[in-house]
């Protein structure tokens, strides 16, 4: 066992929880997950949006999409299985209906996005170019498309495709792209480092994780199209582990660390695993401002712990103490 | 009303027959006051400090609501969390989200032909219970069914209400034997026969549901289905609960464009 970092507890109003992204300065690392925070809208009823570090819209493609067959969603210990199907109003529609209110927030704007094949990616991404001077941040460009196309899953697998794919698109657009990925991937620090290199500013992740549920009674899986996306706590400690990895291999890469928030202390892992900003999903279902208490927590937490500033712990996590080499000794009977 | 989200306290829970619960709660005024004003068929989203294995919300129908702050669900075990709210003793926290969704608006010209089965009684005994407080229970006739007599509960209320009720039991404890659609449908041809206007609002099990929906387009009266899908948020983001409907949008929301739809729209085969 390690002994804790001994630190005096500070005062709340010490803790400095500005936090850097790939050049953007945020006023804390709190935002909101694509698919988790539709455009925004709802949430108004519940929470002051504009609190909000940032938000990562639903999805967008070139054309509107109108999802999966039912049932989409079930609930799993700890998470819950999504086949939503990537519907969207399409990259037209969010620009002239959905953009104006997000552009007033005053937050950062990430656009999710995605293609049914690697043109209708940069269709989208030059699509969406057209909204660089009317609010959007950032194109959080979506490689894990479990649902489309032949060949989609390419995009999130294979290191060499998504370097190809990224590339396209960082050239199609004045607007920084943050390449999202999977966590269905074999070696996903090499899907980092290929974003990176092809001029992705930085990687956001982890999205779902393929999954399945089962209806005993009716022998049919739980979602309609037989696999889903597995997100929520139960993903916390694989989405630590990747984004350890990453940070660990290629510690200059910026990364948006997601999976399972949502606590303070869920929060404060991620950062000590390497990443800068963090964006709550699943938990909004339940709660709707999840992401400014798990804020608040975790300013508690850091001057609880003596933290002040995010930078000083972002991938700080070190390995324990080597264990002495112990010599067998005689039996003790 | 836009929907908020507060905490709110269990004060009473009533087992009745057939496994139902009724569970009271109690809120702040200001939080709660606005349920009061909802119209019957829209819900709230419940969820109990259930930690972290139990992620999200469930959701229920308002069977009433004060513009005191407290308002009642009628529940009966299906999963893990209904069995937890049956649990849940006086006191109990709660968090809700609401209200949510559009429901049913109250009776005009046509007389409302209400068909309730299982939990889905709430919106329809809020709307009979309406429609008695506005001074015309007689808009109102409530068509109940159940599996047997200990399936059908709050039914003295309408009683009391002056609503004229038909019940039905598959076993025939109570009222008619059969499905409550036998009887809706001898009404809906009297109704034909006399020229009387009618309309259909239907809340219930799916089989039930989809029964009263091929009688009311046959019969070709105004047939106003609720509707019950799985949802995670409630408010119309996880788009979870997608219904399929007729129209340019192969798919609305039971949440937000719901839960009552109009019969002809929803697409069933
Ligand atoms: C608009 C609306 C109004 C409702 N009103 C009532 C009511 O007044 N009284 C009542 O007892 N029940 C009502 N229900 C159904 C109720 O939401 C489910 O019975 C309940 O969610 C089951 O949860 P569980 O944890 O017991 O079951 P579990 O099987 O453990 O639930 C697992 C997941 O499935 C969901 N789920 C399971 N069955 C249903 C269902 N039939 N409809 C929607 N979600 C489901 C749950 O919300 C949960 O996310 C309503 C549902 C909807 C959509
Ligand atoms: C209902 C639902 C819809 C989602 N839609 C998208 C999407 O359109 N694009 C995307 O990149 N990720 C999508 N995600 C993944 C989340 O953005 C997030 O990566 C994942 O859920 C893990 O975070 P969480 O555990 O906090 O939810 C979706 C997740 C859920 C639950």
């Amino acid at each position: 066992m390690s002994a804790p970092v001994r630190t005096n507890p500070i005062s709340p109003d010490a803790v400095d929880l500005t936090t850097t992204f790939a050049g953007l300065s945020l006023p804390h690392p709190m935002m909101t997950a694509s698919g988790c925070f539709a455009y925004g809208q709802q949430f108004a009823h519940f929470m002051d949006v504009s609190q909000l570090a940032g938000l990562s819209t639903k999805g967008i493609s070139p054309a509107p999409r109108m999802g999966n067959p039912l049932p989409r969603i079930c609930e799993t210990a700890s998470g819950m299985i999504n086949s939503i199907g990537l519907e969207n109003v399409g990259a037209e529609a969010f620009l002239a209906e959905k953009l104006p209110y997000l552009a007033d927030l005053d937050v950062s704007v990430w656009v999710n996005f995605f293609g049914e094949d690697a043109d209708a990616y940069v269709r989208c991404a030059e699509m969406l170019s057209a909204g660089a001077d009317r609010g959007i941040d950032v194109l959080e460009m979506n490689i894990s498309c479990p649902n489309i196309k032949k060949g989609g899953i390419e995009f999130g697998t294979v290191p060499e495709v998504a370097h190809r794919l990224t590339k396209r698109c960082v050239e199609a657009t004045s607007l920084p792209i943050v390449v999202k990925l999977t966590p269905n991937a074999a070696d996903v620090p090499a899907m980092a480092q290929a974003a990176y290199e092809a001029g992705a500013v930085g990687v956001s992740l982890i999205n779902t994780i393929t999954a399945m549920g089962i209806d005993v009674r009716t022998r049919k899986p739980r979602v309609a199209t037989m696999y889903g996306g597995l997100s929520g706590p139960a993903v916390k400690p694989v989405a630590l582990r990747m984004v350890h990895q990453i940070h660990t291999k290629h510690p200059d890469i910026p990364i948006c660390g997601m999976g399972g928030i949502l606590s303070g202390e869920d929060a404060l892992e991620f950062l000590m695993a390497g990443a800068s900003c963090l964006q709550v999903g699943t938990a909004n279902f339940s709660e709707p401002p999840a992401a400014l208490r798990v804020r608040d927590e975790l300013r508690t937490l850091m001057a609880e712990l003596g933290i002040s500033n995010i930078p000083e712990i972002v991938g700080c996590i070190g390995r324990h103490d080597p264990e002495p080499t112990y010599a067998p000794e005689a039996s003790w009977t | 009303m836009p929907p908020s989200q507060f905490g709110a306290q269990l004060v009473d829970n009533q087992a009745l027959s057939g496994g139902y619960f009724t569970l009271r709660f109690a809120c702040d005024a200001a939080c709660g006051a606005p349920l009061s004003g909802i119209e019957p068929g829209q819900f709230i989203m419940v969820r109990g400090e259930w930690g972290r294995e139990m992620l999200n919300p469930r959701a229920f129908s308002v069977l009433d609501a004060q513009a005191d702050g407290s308002f009642s669900i009628l529940i009966k075990i299906y999963g893990r969390g209904t069995a937890a709210l049956s649990a849940l003793r006086p006191g109990g926290a709660v968090t809700i989200t609401g209200p949510l969704g559009r429901g049913f608006s109250a009776p005009a010209d046509a007389t409302q032909l209400l068909v309730a089965g299982g939990v889905g009684l709430p919106p329809l005994h809020l709307q009979a219970k309406r429609a008695a407080a506005a001074g015309r229970p007689e808009a109102v006739e409530m068509f109940y069914g159940g599996r047997n007599a200990d399936d059908l509960v709050l039914t003295e209320p309408l009683d009391d209400w002056g609503v004229k009720t038909t019940y039905a039991t598959e076993d025939g404890s109570r009222g008619h034997q059969g499905f409550v659609t036998g009887a809706l449908e001898a009404r809906l041809e009297a109704a034909k026969a006399s020229g009387e206007a009618v309309e259909v609002l239907a809340c219930g099990p799916t089989p039930m549901l989809r029964a009263v929906r091929t009688m009311g387009l046959a019969h070709d009266v105004r047939t106003l289905l609720c509707l019950e899908e799985e949802m995670a948020c409630g408010f119309g983001v996880c788009l979870g609960c997608a219904v399929p409907v007729r129209g340019p949008k192969p798919y609305k929301y039971c949440c937000s464009d719901g839960p009552v739809f109009d019969a002809r729209e929803v697409r069933w085969s």
